[in-house]
């Protein structure tokens, strides 16, 4: 295993989609678009953002755990061999994030429930004195259609919760299909902002400019919201077009030409 | 026990509230608007700093106190019961009892208590909150009775839903009324009808029973603060001591106490007659006080003696229940 230090957060994110694939693989199918797209996402802030143990981390979306799992090893979080439970009977590494689901703080298979928990963890490290603890939510974009994002959105910015951060993965990706042709949910950035929020709308896949992000996310007094702009593709050119970002199908000889492509880019 | 019309106190969850938060500083306390009205002003004036304004937003204070119970928080969550069941559901199942977190979710204005109409009518929250796994259901019957469960209530590893009558509240126990956590409790011997009534009801029950009595029927009347988990021991040893069973609750017949006795006389074999007097699978309506609510929907004490003599297959016309002379200040049940 590599240490974080090593490895360039462009070079983790490869890392973490080609675990990702590994983790899916047996099954044929499964959320592997998440991964995809909240690579860089997760890549960038595991490398010198977020500290575990200090600070909370938030995956809301409980799909999005893959990712999770894949980045953890080098946080220290998890061991490598365990990622190949993924999915199994009787794993704690459900496909689907649950309260067995090691590497993260709080996650939720129901969506749109994971930025009141990020609101509760920051208001209880306020409540407890942890200075400098920051907590972390990852969202994604198809939750900002629950009501519920918006209640914790206007809680935490009137109650200055400024060392709240959502990274918000806008892979265009729901269910029924993209969430743009489901939901107008533009302007995303002036939503938040009209909410109290402060909004950076980024490339989701530019580590450089995830990290200003983050680091400017961290300098603003206010709740931050990193918009992570992505595709449920990105980072697989085996992938064929119209892959259903939610739901991966991925047959023993799209994997294997997966494991090739990411093994020769991380070679 | 007192005796009827009891006399009436102001706040007796808000002010053992506060007495038990001096004592447990991990106590945190939410509000969903509804302060003054869940008797949590008296809170938020003593620790101002472990006070929470939530907003009209439920689903985001419900989640959040699960986050806050993950530190080591004791969160107490209020609002109305139907506020606190209905809409945020989801959140209570995620985010708090399927971690099985001590979030304790207080429902003001149980039933037809409410004249609000069925917006305002928490009359399946029993049901709902029964069916979560973790999750503890208790209905409180009286004033004495609210402070005496909140210690246990705050002891409780798990989630707890609390279901309590807003306003004036009766005094129907004395003093030294102790609550359980596990027991029912049998408050009047008999030996031909049990009547197993719950919060708001047991007024009524206790009314009844002496009512049915003066007519020579020998009722036992148990109350049942704790609904879930159920002390099925003493409904067993209750059910096979009489010929014929009526439970009383101010809640929907489906899912709340008469359908968990029901659920422990058939899981026991006794085969007793049951009768469950509560909301008949239908939505109230607004008016302008409760009374008239509690009459029409068959919750009053006359209904339950009329059950009781339809049940027995006594002769004639049931007794009367008494008349309901209560003075300003003072509660007796319909």
């Amino acid at each position: 295993m590599t240490a974080t230090n090593a490895l360039t957060p462009a070079r983790y994110a490869d890392v973490i989609r080609l675990r990702a694939v590994r983790m899916v693989a047996p099954h044929g199918f499964g959320y592997l678009g998440q991964a995809l797209s909240s690579a860089e996402l997760f890549a960038t802030l595991y490398t010198g953002h977020y500290v575990p143990g200090r600070d909370s981390l938030v995956v809301s979306p409980g799909h999005y755990i893959i990712a999770a799992f894949a980045a953890a090893p080098e946080a220290g979080l998890l061991d490598e061999e365990e990622l190949a439970s993924y999915g199994f009977d009787e794993s704690a590494l459900e496909a689907i994030g649950t309260e067995r689901s090691p590497a993260v703080d709080l996650t939720c298979g129901s969506l749109g429930m994971g930025l009141s928990g990020g609101a509760g963890l920051a208001l209880a490290d306020r409540l407890q004195g942890r200075d400098g603890a920051r907590v972390y939510a990852v969202l994604s974009d198809g939750e900002l259609e629950e009501g519920q994002v918006w209640e914790a959105a206007l809680f935490a910015a009137h109650h200055r919760l400024g060392m709240l951060t959502v990274l918000l993965d806008a892979n265009d990706s729901q269910v029924d299909g993209p969430v743009s042709s489901i939901t107008t949910l533009e302007p995303v950035a002036g939503k938040w902002e009209s909410f109290g929020w402060a909004a950076f709308d980024v490339d989701g896949h530019d580590t450089a400019a995830l990290d200003d992000a983050l680091r400017a996310a961290a300098a603003d007094p206010r709740p931050a919201v990193v918009i992570a702009r992505t595709s449920t593709m990105h980072g697989l050119a085996v992938l064929p077009d119209g892959a259903d970002g939610h739901f991966i199908t991925l047959p023993d000889s799209l994997a294997e030409a997966a494991i090739r492509e990411l093994e020769a880019r991380l070679a | 026990m007192l005796k009827q019309p009891y006399r009436t106190v102001l706040k007796p969850y808000g002010r053992a509230l506060v007495d038990l938060a001096r004592d447990r500083a991990e106590i945190i306390c939410l509000t969903a608007d509804l302060t003054r009205q869940t008797e949590i002003d008296l809170f938020q004036e003593q620790f101002p700093e472990r006070f929470i304004h939530a907003g009209m937003a439920e689903a985001n204070m419900v989640s959040m106190a699960g986050a806050l119970a993950r530190r080591g928080f004791l969160p107490f969550v209020h609002t109305f019961g139907v506020f606190a069941t209905r809409r945020p559901l989801d959140q209570i199942v995620n985010s708090v009892a399927y971690p099985n977190l001590p979030v304790r979710i207080v429902g003001f204005m149980p039933g037809v208590s409410s004249p609000g109409g069925p917006s305002h009518q928490a009359i399946e929250d029993v049901a709902l909150m029964r069916a979560i796994p973790n999750m503890t259901v208790i209905d409180v019957a009286d004033a004495t009775q609210v402070r005496a469960a909140l210690p246990s209530i705050a002891d409780v590893p798990g989630p707890v839903y609390l279901r309590l009558k807003r306003g004036e509240v009766p005094v129907i126990f004395d003093e030294g009324h102790e609550f359980s956590l596990t027991t029912a409790q049998t408050l009047i011997e008999g030996d031909e009808l049990a009547v197993i009534a719950s919060g708001m009801m047991l007024a009524s029950a206790i009314s009844a029973a002496a009512a049915l009595a003066a007519a020579g029927v020998s009722v036992r009347v148990v109350n049942v603060p704790v609904i879930k988990p159920l002390d099925a021991e003493t409904i067993r040893r209750t059910v096979s001591r009489v010929s014929a069973v009526i439970t009383a609750e101010n809640h929907s017949v489906i899912g709340g106490l008469g359908s968990a006795v029901a659920e422990t006389i058939a899981e026991a074999g006794l085969g007793r007659p049951l009768r469950r007097i509560g909301l008949r699978d239908t939505f109230a309506e607004g008016a302008r006080t409760a009374p008239p609510l509690f009459r029409k929907y068959r919750l009053g004490t006359q209904d339950i003696v009329d059950c009781a003599w339809e049940l027995l297959g006594r002769p004639g016309p049931p007794p009367p229940a008494p008349a309901t002379v209560a003075a300003e200040g003072e509660y007796s049940p319909v």
